[in-house]
């Protein structure tokens, strides 16, 4: 699997990326990076503790690393979750949790199938 | 020399992709709170070129860091460049008006961002530059007025010196008593400050009278070139002697000619008019000029007429003193001298002061004796 067929299977913008961060190989290691960040794991843990204030940071923080990175959905779906905290709410949505965990989880499902080849 | 850069950002993925953009031109340091920053900024004051800071962090945020680094002053020196994936524009504006440089927008573009970098830490670096040229010489400027200042003091009394050993030359001559020099110091004193609270016109100020009042001294500084079977003679003068010792006023000019150059123009100016003007009338008649109404020097006015008072109550060789009544009188009616309607005004209101004032110098003198 390729970069850009990695990028295509995650419905990921990896023309504006590899534009954006100016080399594939840059691209490349951030992506692999993304695999040991644990901004989503975070992200569930403030949840299930009911700490809103510090969901609402990781959520934004992921919101932010899959903007840079082109993950475009997971970009979408942790972005209304940010929304929904903001001021450290608790989301009246409570499906908005389960629409992040279920992208992230693809996402990283398909970055790993790029890890190995 | 400022030049490295502080990224900070709570995820490291974040500071690593900044770091990757920057690293080839500037030494990077990073910080993964903003309490770490802060402690950064504060070790690295001089060295940190820009600060890269991420808003949303536990505990201090970036808003907190750039709170500090406003009231630290840091903020007049180190350039702060947010980046952010926050998109509402009023988080943006409060950035501007936090003091903030430049703003950027997750995604974020590799080039953009090491431009806009490379801006701002250039402009920083003019800045920076610049004030600290402008802050050294405004330094030198303070110091040179500082020295003008203590010069023109030094001048000022040498001014009021060269005028001492002038008058003391009068007084050494034992032509007047050194009492006469003094009193007509006071009552010159007594007359401008008056003059100067009822006529503003003619323009007198606290600085003005202290020339005038020292000048004053010089009055007669002529007379040391009058020979003394004119000057001391004990009875009336001839016609011709009268005309002799109606010179002094010129010699007293010639005398300060020789002066002229070592000390303040305002000074010379003023004693040259007392010189040679205290005995001119306000309707013509008077000498060496013949000077009418205001052409006479008001420093001269003032002057003649203190110079006229106390010469009336104070006893000479050639006649014995009026009473205090009869030298206002005197004045007043234009029988001893002519005097401007103005100075005529202010030397009735301050007739009590000079009798005073009279009163204590004789007083002294006599226990003097």
């Amino acid at each position: 699997m390729t970069l850009r067929e990695c990028y295509e299977k995650l419905g990921g913008d990896y023309e504006g990326t590899l534009g954006r961060l100016s080399s594939e190989k840059l691209v490349q290691k951030f992506v692999m990076k993304f695999l040991a960040d644990d901004s989503f794991a975070l992200l569930e843990e403030s949840m299930a503790a009911g700490n809103y204030n510090e969901a609402f940071r990781a959520a934004h923080t992921l919101k932010g690393v899959s903007l840079n990175l082109g993950f475009t959905r997971l970009y979408e779906n942790s972005n209304e979750l940010t929304e929904a905290l903001r001021g450290g709410e608790k989301p009246e949505n409570e499906a908005l949790l389960g629409k992040v965990k279920e992208e992230y989880q693809r996402t990283i499902d398909i970055i790993q199938e790029l890890q190995n080849g | 020399m400022r030049s490295k850069v502080l990224i900070v950002d709570d995820l490291e993925l974040n500071r690593e992709m900044l770091s990757a953009i920057l690293e080839n031109d500037y030494p990077i340091l990073e910080a993964d709170s903003g309490k770490k920053a802060i402690a950064m900024i504060q070790k690295y004051q001089e060295e940190i070129a820009v600060v890269l800071l991420d808003l949303i962090m536990p505990e201090v945020d970036g808003f907190m860091v750039l709170e500090v680094m406003r009231n630290q002053s840091w903020l007049k020196t180190i350039p702060v460049l947010v980046i952010t994936a926050e998109s509402k524009a009023e988080v943006e504006s409060k950035c501007f008006e936090m003091g903030v440089s430049d703003f950027i927008k997750k995604p974020f573009d590799n080039a953009i961002v090491r431009n806009r970098v490379k801006n701002i830490v250039d402009l920083f670096l003019y800045k920076n530059n610049l004030e600290e040229k402008v802050e050294k010489q405004t330094e030198t400027l303070k110091k040179q007025y500082k020295l003008l200042v203590m010069q023109a003091e030094r001048l000022k009394e040498s001014n009021v010196r060269i005028i001492d050993i002038l008058g003391t030359v009068v007084e050494c001559r034992n032509l007047e008593s050194g009492e006469h020099i003094k009193r007509v110091k006071s009552f010159t004193r007594i007359l401008a400050e008056q003059m100067m609270n009822d006529y503003p016109e003619y323009g007198l100020n606290q600085e003005k009278i202290e020339v005038i009042v020292s000048a004053s001294a010089l009055h007669d500084i002529g007379k040391i070139a009058i020979p003394d079977n004119i000057l001391l003679k004990p009875a009336r003068l001839t016609k011709d002697e009268y005309e002799y010792m109606k010179s002094h006023t010129t010699r007293g000019c010639e005398v300060l000619d020789n002066v002229e150059g070592v000390w303040d123009e305002t000074y010379s100016k003023i004693s040259y008019e007392i010189c040679r003007h205290h005995h001119e009338r306000y309707d013509g008649k008077g000498y060496p000029d013949g000077l009418a109404g205001e052409e006479i020097p008001i420093s001269a006015q003032l002057v003649g007429l203190a110079d006229a008072y106390d010469a009336l109550v104070s006893e000479r060789v050639y006649k014995s003193a009026y009473s205090e009544d009869e030298a206002f009188h005197m004045i007043v009616s234009g029988e001893c001298g002519v005097f401007s309607p103005k100075l005529l005004e202010c030397f009735r209101r301050v007739k009590k002061k000079f009798e005073d004032l009279n009163h204590e110098l004789k007083k002294k003198q006599e226990e003097f004796r």
